[in-house]
């Protein structure tokens, strides 16, 4: 059975990205099963989505928890544990990642025992990969590292699961999708089908005795307050609202009023600060600053400088 | 016959669409709501002739479905845990009617605290309102049960609303190849509804869902719901038969798999079943003799068909994915009632209670229940029942606890 | 407006009392609005939450609320308010909690509860006279489930359940006049992208008893179909352009707080919004457009004729 399984935020197309590999491989005379899987959050949020495909018919259900193949729509992911892109990754799963960075960079920082393989941002032309044909690009990729479905057979399901969109729309999603399945080319193959169970003994699941504890810990409440901020909404952001202090004019109540998620504090001077651990880059603020004061930064350049020492 | 990817609330949809369904009331809920959405779109590009009103609730939704089965068109609901319940009241209401309409269930937990994840204690809490249940492990059942309810549900001999269920997010959200029937041979196997007495009409007096006074009136119309939802039982199969034979695909009211020879078997409902079975499938290899017996039909109850496949067993784990606190799995207690009082050597029960809101039950685990159920059946003592639960999700809790009850915790900058 | 700690801008909150980390999306106009009123009704608050959107606000073991907070169902919160508040009273009367320990009971809901399935408990709690303040964020829709059409939904709007090509055919609910026509003791419209006048409401509620309305209009990028980043833009569209009246109701009478001295074309609030975009392509529909401007021109002339706004 092949076992394949997405990553990527909100919005980002992983869904279909699923579904596109999913036809395909049904349209190649696999039984098939695909889902996305949402949790509570948001546009934005880690999502993921996955694919099974056999020979046979498919009983098992749920997350797949020990992948073939995991595919990352965005690279910031990876860093995220929440995200859990890494989660059953073991010695014969095949990762890929849409990066701008080298393979080569990949394989070191990751240390994987399986193939490590990057979708290239640059994109087919080398004027970047637009967000809205990564995942059919990724869904090509798959196809070709798994080697048993057809660049043909990933072009109608591109039509089939686009149906209803212009053709043009249709038409660069199908050209993205030959682009990356051209770039696999080299690699066809390298994702086995896995065995239906592994092999050897059958590990004791842990379970453990519940034991009774009193309502006044295993009711559904928390008793305290404003624990919201453990969470980090931060990680949802791919722009970063950056405030060019020489051009603020310090009229905090805009900026920290329309902020919907009131993540913009003033400091003693009366500056504004914005707390990056929960702006959910929506950019309200760049909108509404009178002085166009805010600067919208791509999240990848803005953690970069931090870790070189830059802007915190 | 070709087959579609589909999700099991397209399939829902679909199922709908076949039968010809002309009245759609309807109410948002997660993870039912593609089912309407679907339905919405066919209406309004043309490809389907109902009519669809959305409610302001469930309680009105499942009136207007009654209300309008009783006058006579063919009927067609979705809904999901919070909202079936908040239309129980009309659930009970309307199967008294004696009014046939089918209404698709996506199971969903239930609150307190409120999640949005798969179990069946919704569909449970629906099971003494004299409502049918199908219980669906796949999309392709999701569509064929839909039309099987219309059938059942419209039989003079029974004549009662129909729930066919399936589970959130592993068959509403989860897509399937699909065979979808064609529409000719769905008519020919479901002809549009005739209504017989049913319908209010200018010349024709109908006092409908009149009030009772005393115990005798109301024990007979109560009793004749329950009679004519054990006719269901008498008359499943034959309406089973005519779509295996239409259709080519087997709609039974108990399935099972590699039971033959089994010793120990697996008792689940819904799409987890299918999970019980690729554990079947790995125990088989280790040379376990292990099966599942899956009853798709809960209401009526086919104790008949249980017993004979549960026949010579020595040990069965009646799986639950639901809690009647204070008891145990509703399952188990259903199971051990139908054994009660059988032939021959009866086999001992292992009751286990997993996947309650959304929680997965893995491939170990099945493996662990068909040992703990070896194991009793060996002792011939039922073990005590359990819940699915691990040492790290005990540990998970404890860590979500130190959070909940840390007074006072608060974290702001700067 | 009389005696108001807010009289500009600079006096609104510097400092936020909801917490972040919470799991609305990325530029969610409800929650604009709720993060405003929380910083002026505050912490001695419990908060009685029908399903929607902000149920997801308190997800265990995580809440925003330094105040109570108890999640209750989609039909029966304002229920839920009065046997809370009833309860404080008893206990308060027995003297086995103090005044200083005592809270406001807060009802907050979506539209669809409120407009819909909840408008029952509503209307009986506001008849018994109960204290306590009723939130309605308004996306216009069932958001929450992927915003089907709900009582609130616009004349023309596309939703999940309406995506033919002229949207809604419905029209939305008048809220704010169904309170009225109750007699609470207050009712306001307000939006987030208005925080002064929106302060300024939130204060007047809270310095009165019995059944108070907030309604408040929140732009939804998700179910409105917009870019997150002008959420604001589109709350202040709804205001210049009049589809938004910001108006109070106190001591019997309808004033209107902040009525625009001439307001923009409809269009420029609808052509924003996705869910609108049926109406300007591939063609304009100019039948559904008119009649739209028609709709908010006759609701502004029928305010004048009762002597408003005079504000
Ligand atoms: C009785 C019942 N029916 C349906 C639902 C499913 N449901 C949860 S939230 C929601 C939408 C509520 O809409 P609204 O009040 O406008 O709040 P929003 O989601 O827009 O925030 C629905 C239909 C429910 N929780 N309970
Ligand atoms: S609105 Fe703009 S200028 Fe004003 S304080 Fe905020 S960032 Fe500075
Ligand atoms: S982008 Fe701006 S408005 Fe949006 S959350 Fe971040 S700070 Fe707030
Ligand atoms: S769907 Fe709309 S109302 Fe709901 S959280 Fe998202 S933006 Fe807010
Ligand atoms: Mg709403």
């Amino acid at each position: 059975m092949y076992r394949i399984r997405f990553h990527g935020r909100g919005g980002q197309g992983v869904k279909t990205a699923s579904r596109i590999l999913g036809t395909a491989f049904f349209l190649s005379g696999f039984e098939v099963q695909d889902a996305p899987r949402y949790g509570a959050e948001r546009r934005g949020a880690p999502i993921f989505a996955y694919v099974r495909a056999d020979r046979r018919p498919i009983h098992e259900r749920g997350v797949i928890r020990d992948p073939g193949l995991v595919l990352v729509a965005d690279e910031t992911l990876v860093a995220i544990s929440a995200a859990s892109v890494l989660e059953g990754v073991g010695a014969r799963t095949a990762f890929l990642v849409h990066s701008g960075e080298e393979t080569q960079t990949w394989r070191d920082r990751l240390d994987l025992a399986g193939p490590v393989v990057t979708l290239p941002v640059a994109g087919p032309h080398g004027e970047g990969l637009e967000a809205r044909y990564v995942g059919a690009a990724c869904a090509a990729a798959a196809a070709c590292l798994a080697g048993v479905v057809s660049l043909g057979a990933v072009e109608e399901a591109v039509r089939e699961e686009l149906e209803g969109l212009a053709d043009e729309v249709i038409a660069r999603n199908r050209e993205h999708a030959r682009w990356a399945y051209g770039l696999m080319e080299p690699l066809r193959g390298c994702v086995e089908p896995d065995p239906a169970h592994p092999a050897g003994p059958i590990p004791p699941p842990g379970w453990v005795e519940l034991p009774f504890e009193d309502a006044r810990v295993s009711a559904p409440a928390t008793h305290a307050g404003v624990t919201s901020t453990l969470v980090k909404t931060g990680l949802w952001r791919t722009v970063r609202p950056v405030i060019e202090h020489a051009r603020c004019r310090g009229c905090w109540w805009v900026c920290g009023s329309l902020c919907p998620d009131g993540v913009i504090g003033v400091d003693e001077a009366g500056r504004p600060w914005i707390d990056y651990d929960h702006c959910k880059g929506c950019m309200v603020c760049l909108s509404q600053c009178p002085n166009r004061a805010i600067d919208a930064i791509p999240e990848r350049d803005a953690r970069g400088a931090e870790s070189a020492g830059g802007e915190k | 016959m070709s087959r579609t990817m589909l999700t099991g609330n397209v399939a829902a949809a679909w199922g709908a669409r076949l039968a010809g369904i002309e009245y759609l009331p309807a109410f948002p809920i997660t993870p039912q709501t593609e089912i309407i959405e679907t339905i919405s779109r066919w209406i309004e590009t043309g490809e389907m002739d109902c009519r669809m009103t959305t409610l302001e609730s469930e309680h009105s939704m499942v009136t207007a479905a009654g209300a309008a089965a009783a006058a006579g068109v063919r009927v067609f609901t979705a809904t999901s845990s919070q909202g079936l319940l908040y239309g129980m009241e009309m659930l009970y209401t309307t199967a008294g009617w004696r009014a046939p309409f089918v209404l698709v269930n996506v199971s969903r937990g239930l609150s307190s605290p409120i999640t949005l994840e798969p179990d069946h204690n919704d569909i449970l809490a629906a099971r003494d309102s004299g409502f049918l249940q199908l219980h669906c492990a796949t999309c392709q059942e999701v569509l064929d049960g839909v039309l099987v309810a219309y059938r059942l549900a419209e039989d003079e001999r029974v004549r009662l609303p129909v729930i066919v269920n399936m589970d959130g997010f592993h068959l509403s959200f989860t897509r399937e190849p699909v065979e979808i029937t064609d529409a000719a041979a769905a008519a020919r196997f479901l002809p549009p509804f005739d209504p017989g007495n049913l319908g209010f009409r200018a010349g024709a007096p109908l006092s409908e869902a009149v009030a009772v006074l005393g115990g005798s009136p109301y024990s007979y119309f109560r009793y004749q719901v329950h009679l004519a939802a054990l006719n269901a039982e008498a008359v499943f199969p034959s309406i089973a038969g005519e779509f295996h034979r239409a259709f080519g695909r087997p709609f039974p009211a108990v399935e099972t798999y590699r039971c033959d020879d089994a010793e120990v078997v697996f008792v689940m409902m819904g799409s987890f079943a299918t999970k019980a079975k690729a554990a079947v499938d790995r125990l088989r290899e280790a040379g376990e003799a292990v099966g599942l017996v899956r009853p798709v039909m809960l209401r009526p109850f086919p104790s008949a068909a249980l017993r004979e496949a549960l026949a010579g067993k020595r040990g069965i784990a009646v799986v639950d994915q639901n809690l009647s606190p204070g008891r145990g799995g509703v399952l188990h207690t259903e199971i051990s009632a139908a054994l009660q009082g059988c032939a021959g050597p009866s086999p001992v029960l292992a009751s286990f209670v997993g996947g309650l809101g959304g929680r997965e039950i893995a491939s170990e685990e099945f493996c662990e229940m068909a040992a703990v159920a070896r194991r009793a059946a060996a002792e011939g003592r039922a073990p005590e029942p359990r819940l699915l639960f691990t040492e790290a999700e005990r540990k998970e809790m404890r860590n979500l606890q130190a959070i909940a009850l840390a007074r006072g915790a608060r974290e702001r900058r700067p | 407006m009389s005696e108001t700690r807010f009289r500009t801008m600079k006096d609104l909150p510097a400092a936020h009392l909801l917490g972040t980390g919470t799991a609305m999306c990325a530029g969610c106009g409800g929650l604009e609005a709720l993060h405003q009123i929380y910083d002026i009704l505050g912490e001695k608050t419990v908060f009685i939450n029908a399903a929607g959107c902000m149920t997801l606000l308190a997800i265990y073991p995580y809440t925003p609320f330094g105040g109570s907070w108890l999640y209750s169902a989609m039909a029966s919160a304002p229920a839920g308010a009065q046997g809370v508040r009833d309860a404080l009273d008893i206990l308060l009367s027995k003297g086995r909690i103090s005044p200083e320990e005592d809270l406001t009971a807060v009802v907050l809901t979506g539209d669809g509860s409120a407009y819909g399935m909840g408008l029952s408990a509503a209307s009986g709690t506001i008849e018994r006279g109960l204290d306590f303040i009723y939130v309605c964020y308004d996306n216009e829709g069932y958001g929450n489930t992927g915003q089907q059409h709900s009582g609130a939904t616009p004349h023309g709007a596309r939703t999940s359940t309406s995506r033919g090509r002229s949207g809604f055919p419905g029209f939305k609910k008048d809220l704010f006049a169904v309170w009225v026509s109750h007699r609470p003791s207050y009712a306001a419209t307000v939006v987030g992208s208005e925080p002064l006048d929106l302060a300024r409401k939130i204060e007047k509620a809270k310095g009165l008893r019995g059944p108070r309305l907030i309604l408040a209009l929140a732009p939804c990028p998700t179910g409105w179909d917009f870019d997150p980043a002008e959420a604001a833009r589109i709350g202040k569209l709804a205001v210049e352009t009049g589809v938004w009246p910001l108006k109070e109701y106190f001591d019997g009478r309808v004033t209107f707080t902040r009525a625009p001295k001439k307001r923009l074309p409809v269009e420029e609030y609808l052509e924003v919004q996705g869910r609108f975009a049926h109406l300007f392509h591939p063609r304009r529909n100019e039948v559904l457009l008119g009649d739209i401007q028609a709709q908010v021109d006759a609701a502004w002339r029928e305010a004048e004729s009762q002597g408003l706004p005079e504000k």
